[in-house]
């Protein structure tokens, strides 16, 4: 009765209602929309640093995190490849070389330091996800000869192996959703076809394109036009096991592969070398490396894999990925902070929305309250119909909201969110430009339960003034 | 058998600077099956005797009985029910609820009163067809004329089977044919129903189908005559 009697009320100013309800719809969208881009963001920005970067847990000797010597090495391999192939939540791990060192293209004079790192590619693919980013050439694929190197597209720009080349068969080849037609005109009318570094290409790019043109495609064009030369010859000083690390060894190396992720830091850092040619120069054996990555089924487990591997593994140093990143643990706590912050900001406003409008409601039915109390309605059912009445109007908001949400949400969630404007600034930070928003069916839940709770609390104060009233004195207003 | 029974009460109103004396002093009771007007000028204390009866107000002196039961020791809540129990109201401005039909707005005391679907469907039906609405079962009270809403009023008073009916000026709004109208229905659900009405009023077409007339002046009682 009191249900029914509600929603009827809720229709007799059908204006005022549905603003509430309008306001309400777009308050829950706005909220599961910022924090489901904020968390879709967050969340591949982990993904993109477990799988690309840190790994679930690692391993290394106490020393090497003194120090990133040659000679700190896992002590006992053995033991410890023991326990990883026997512990459960480990799904895959892979061993590493991992040095700090200068390296040197002679034919072109560049010079740069990179973190080199030796992996046996087939235990690394399976725990790191880099050889899926290859924009040129191939991940440590076996050859004859001189051993490969696996460049970043930063470390590339740094040894000047990238141009870009406007190319006939290239802009045959564009994808018309990503380039307007005027943008490509403009660039196939370009004053050069050939660019021999970023900065001439970006200059033309400014000259050619309008402001907002730039922002938004100049990123992906630099992308889709570059070049990276591959087969050029690299030489790495690296140090060798002896008495005293001096630089003993020029390792030989050609440029066969690059990869590009989203964090250009990372990108212009490290690189990848088979473990085994490496070794050659630097006299470590098979069982000599300076870092474990493991991967397992997921974060949760990582967290708990690092715990039991510190009870077996006591003289090691052990570390997941809440302490490897400490601040990608940070952002997914300041992302949930936000979130809340963001949330309440939408509640309060939706308080002042519904005591408003609640009060309205009960300030021009005085005399039908009135009424109610003296045919025998009592104080509760008095409370009970407002408070029904302003969880109704909310929750028929929120409800409207969610599903839009939703809708829109489950697009997004497939097609990405597209912020490649910001790209170069994202980027640089480590940030996908495209994002895949996120939201569970708890965030609903939470968020739905959030809104009826403060339908309820903000209906006290109207559903106060309503029993109040003196049914006489009510009766007599007009 | 008493339905009702008021001994010495007096009303004082002390909210403004001069006391008003509303009701002074006044013994009365009625039986039940009475069909009984209060007449007197506006400002006589027609309403404020009225409200002290229904339950609505309480007297600053004396005491009413109702079925047997003092109420004016009653309070909050339990007055609430007793009034929901036992008080059928009409107002004089109808006071239906607008956003329910003419058959909700009959029912809603009953399920107030927590009577069965089935039981309600029976008297909400008994009473409209009564009250002449046998084809308005679905309208809302905008859709109805002044008269047809005062007599789904009736009709909303009754269903809740009180002790009696307590209706203030229930004529005041309506032409005199709407009056007539209401007043023969009044009656004969009195008659049919055995249900006491108490109605105050200061139009003479009304008085005249009263069956008993108290006239009540300065918030005294001045005459009190049974004419049928
Ligand atoms: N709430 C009140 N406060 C003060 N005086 C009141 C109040 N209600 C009624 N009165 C006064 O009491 C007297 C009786 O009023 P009322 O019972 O309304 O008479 P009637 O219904 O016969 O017109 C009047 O003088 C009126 O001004
Ligand atoms: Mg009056």
């Amino acid at each position: 009765m009191i249900l029914s009697l509600g929603w009827k009320n809720i229709w007799r100013n059908k204006t005022r209602s549905l603003v509430v309800i309008i306001a309400v719809m777009l308050g829950i969208f706005g909220g599961v929309m910022a924090s489901g881009i904020m968390q879709g963001w967050i969340e591949q920005r982990i993904h993109t640093s477990i799988y690309n970067e840190i790994a679930h847990v690692q391993i290394h000797d106490s020393a090497y995190m003194e120090n990133e010597e040659l000679k700190n090495i896992i002590k006992d391999y053995n033991q410890v490849e023991g326990v990883l192939d026997t512990m459960k939540g480990v799904t895959a791990w892979s061993p590493r070389v991992k040095l700090m060192t200068m390296a040197e293209i002679p034919t072109n004079g560049a010079i740069g330091g990179l973190i080199l790192r030796g992996v046996d590619p087939e235990k690394e693919k399976k725990v790191c996800e880099i050889y899926r980013n290859i924009v040129a050439g191939d991940f440590l694929e076996e050859r004859p000869g001189v051993p490969s190197i696996v460049l970043g597209s930063k470390a590339a720009e740094t040894f000047k192996l990238v141009n870009y080349q406007i190319t006939p068969s290239k802009l045959k080849a564009i994808n018309p959703d990503d380039f307007p037609d005027e943008v490509i005109g403009k660039v196939e009318k370009g004053t050069q076809d050939n660019f021999e570094n970023k900065r001439d290409f970006e200059k033309e790019l400014r000259h050619i394109l309008s402001k907002d043109e730039y922002d938004e495609y100049a990123t992906k064009l630099m992308k889709y036009f570059a070049y990276y030369e591959l087969g050029k010859k690299m030489y790495i000083s690296l140090p060798s096991k002896g008495d005293n690390e001096l630089i003993s060894g020029n390792f030989a190396v050609k440029v066969n592969g690059i990869y590009d992720t989203d964090n250009d830091m990372w990108d212009g850092m490290n690189a990848y070398v088979d473990r085994q040619a490496m070794n050659k120069i630097t006299g470590l054996t098979d069982t000599e490396v300076h870092e474990i990555g493991i991967i397992t089924p997921d974060r949760e487990t990582g967290v708990n894999v690092a715990k039991n591997l510190g009870k077996y593994l006591p003289g090691y140093h052990i570390m997941s990925w809440r302490e490897a990143s400490p601040e990608i643990a940070m952002y997914t706590d300041f992302s949930a902070v936000m979130a809340y912050i963001y949330v309440a900001i939408i509640l309060l406003a939706l308080a002042f929305g519904i005591i408003n409008t609640m009060m309205m409601a009960v300030l021009e039915r005085i005399k039908e309250l009135g009424m109610l109390m003296a045919i025998g309605m009592n104080k509760k059912r008095v409370f009970g119909m407002i408070m029904t009445e302003s969880v109704l109007l909310t929750l028929t908001g929120a409800i409207f909201g969610m599903v839009f949400s939703g809708i829109i949400l489950g697009i997004l969630g497939r097609t990405g969110l597209n912020f490649e404007m910001f790209s170069e600034g994202f980027e640089a930070m480590g940030y996908a430009s495209l994002i895949y928003p996120k939201v569970s069916v708890l965030d609903y839940l939470i968020t739905t339960l959030l809104v009826i709770i403060t339908a309820v609390i903000s209906a006290i104060w109207p559903a106060r003034k309503a029993l109040k009233l003196n049914p006489v004195e009510a009766l007599r207003t007009e | 058998m008493k339905v009702i029974e008021i001994r010495n009460v007096e009303k004082i109103y002390n909210d403004s600077e001069v006391k008003v004396h509303a009701v002074n002093g006044v013994d009365l009771s009625f039986d039940e099956g009475e069909f009984a007007a209060i007449v007197g000028p506006s400002g006589s204390g027609k309403t404020t005797l009225l409200n002290m009866l229904g339950g609505l107000d309480t007297p600053t002196k004396g005491e009413i009985f109702i079925g047997g039961t003092n109420i004016s020791t009653l309070k909050g809540s339990k007055l609430i029910d007793f009034r929901l129990h036992n008080i059928g109201f009409v107002f004089q401005s109808y006071n239906l609820i607008p956003v329910l039909t003419a058959r909700e707005n009959t029912e809603f005391v009953m399920q107030m009163q927590g009577v069965s679907k089935k039981l309600r469907d029976v008297r909400v039906e008994e009473l409209l067809t009564a009250v002449g609405l046998g084809d308005r079962f679905e309208s809302r009270p905008s859709r109805l004329s002044g008269g047809q809403q005062q007599r789904v009023a009736v009709a909303r008073a009754l269903a809740s089977k009180p002790k009696f009916i307590h209706a203030d000026e229930p004529t005041a709004n309506l032409d005199s044919k709407s009056t007539e109208n209401l007043l023969d229905i009044m009656e004969q659900l009195n008659r049919e129903e055995k249900i006491t009405f108490i109605f105050s009023t200061h139009d003479a077409r009304v008085v005249k189908k009263a069956h008993r007339v108290i006239s009540l002046e300065d918030g005294k009682i001045l005459k009190d005559e049974v004419r049928k």
